[in-house]
């Protein structure tokens, strides 16, 4: 083991120097069989070349600010294990579909955009008093958005997504998972406050169901999911006639 | 003591962050994107057999319309090439049909008895509707044309 190595193929950007993005190569040693790409990457910062930057901070999947493209496809490096590479290179690169800002580190300001944008909290129409006591959710109320509340906003779908590589405009599929999280929340009413972001043309209407973001997503959400669930729901509000009741 | 500096907000989307007034480098599609995995690939070759279909429909609209003269001055096609084309947007309909279909397990949640019906039944429903329709649609057209 002592003597393995592996070769880590890094995106680097300096906005500053380059007019375009590079590749540096590093051959660092595969000292441990539970290493991970992000191991790699430290190791890299640690020990070869300070000046790489990337993002990181839990290294057990619950952050999501670890995500990078690894050979290709949208993965948190702090779950992909070298073993799993190992003995070809590793190409780490940025997120696609994102601005870059510097090596592997890109611009998140358009997503933290749309997630505001879809009203994450639970709106009420009148606030219950303190007195009420706490709003009790059944077990089979939790289920109904459990799965689209697994989110970690990593953004690995929307580097999967290409119907977002193509229109930045898409509020994507984070966004609408999670618009659907609370829209099915059983203690929310805000569903017509949301609705004309979801229901717009760049909302759910804009995707065309690649279905990869179900794919990449490290937490099972499934946006694909919510996004046809939410085309349904949307369509019998305005085609039922009592669609649009409350 | 603590000195209180103005640091910048890690909530991009509240104003300011990471990269502001620094020159970013934009991401573009690159126009090959479809062929670099298998499942963009499959789903460009499902959104394209649309096409195909759409120019047998229009061929079939114009088709009634010759046949509108009534049986005796109309010749169907029986070309081996529209045959062929025929064979080929069958495929192409099934293999549409069927990713529909199947997604329809995913979209639809019925509820029974506070119970939700299971992905799976829901898919099977689907199908058998689909067999169904299509053995009427088969019958009338038969009965129809002897
Ligand atoms: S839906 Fe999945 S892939 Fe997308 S941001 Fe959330 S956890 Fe990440
Ligand atoms: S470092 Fe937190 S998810 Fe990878």
């Amino acid at each position: 083991m002592a003597d393995k190595r592996v070769t880590i193929q890094a995106t680097r950007y300096d906005p500053d120097r380059d007019s375009a993005p590079r590749m540096q190569s590093y051959d660092i040693p595969f000292y441990d069989e539970s290493m991970v790409v992000l191991d790699a990457l430290n190791y890299i910062k640690n020990h070869v070349d300070g000046s790489l930057s990337f993002r990181w901070s839990c290294r057990m999947g619950i952050c999501g600010s670890c995500g990078m493209m690894v050979n290709g496809t949208p993965k948190l490096t702090c779950n992909a294990f070298v073993r799993d590479y190992w003995p070809r290179a590793i190409h780490v690169g940025p997120l696609n579909n994102f601005p870059l800002i510097r090596d592997l580190v890109i611009d998140m300001d358009d997503f933290m955009h749309k997630l505001k944008s879809i009203k994450p909290w639970v709106i009420r129409k009148q606030e219950l008093p303190l007195g009420a006591g706490e709003h009790r959710q059944t077990n089979q109320q939790i289920d109904e958005f459990r799965q689209f509340s697994e989110c970690i906003n990593c953004m690995l779908c929307y580097a999967a997504c290409p119907v977002y590589g193509l229109n930045n405009e898409f509020l994507g599929p984070a966004a609408i998972a999670l618009a659907r999280r609370y829209n099915l929340d059983s203690r929310d009413q805000g569903l017509k406050e949301r609705l004309p972001v979801i229901g717009d043309a760049e909302g759910v209407w804009e995707c065309s169901f690649v279905g990869e973001c179900s794919v990449v997503c490290p937490k099972g959400v499934d946006p694909a999911k919510a996004i046809q669930q939410t085309k349904l729901d949307t369509t019998m509000r305005f085609v039922l006639p009592y669609g649009n009741r409350d | 003591m603590a000195t209180e500096i103005d640091m910048p907000s890690p909530h991009r989307g509240e104003g300011q962050g990471e990269g502001q007034g620094v020159k970013e480098y934009r991401w573009r599609m690159p126009a090959n994107w479809w062929t670099r995995t298998r499942h963009y690939f499959l789903y460009v070759a499902r959104e394209f057999t649309a096409v195909p279909m759409a120019l047998w429909l229009i061929w079939l609209l114009y088709e009634i319309k010759l046949a509108g003269n009534g049986p005796a001055g109309y010749y169907p096609p029986r070309s081996a090439a529209f045959v062929a084309f025929s064979a080929v947007v069958l495929l192409f309909a099934l293999y549409h049909s069927y990713t529909f279909l199947k997604l329809a397990g995913v979209i639809i949640r019925v509820k029974v008895l506070d119970r939700s019906i299971p992905p799976r039944v829901i898919v099977m429903a689907m199908f058998g509707a689909w067999a169904a329709g299509s053995v009427v649609v088969g019958f009338v057209l038969i009965w129809f044309a002897r």
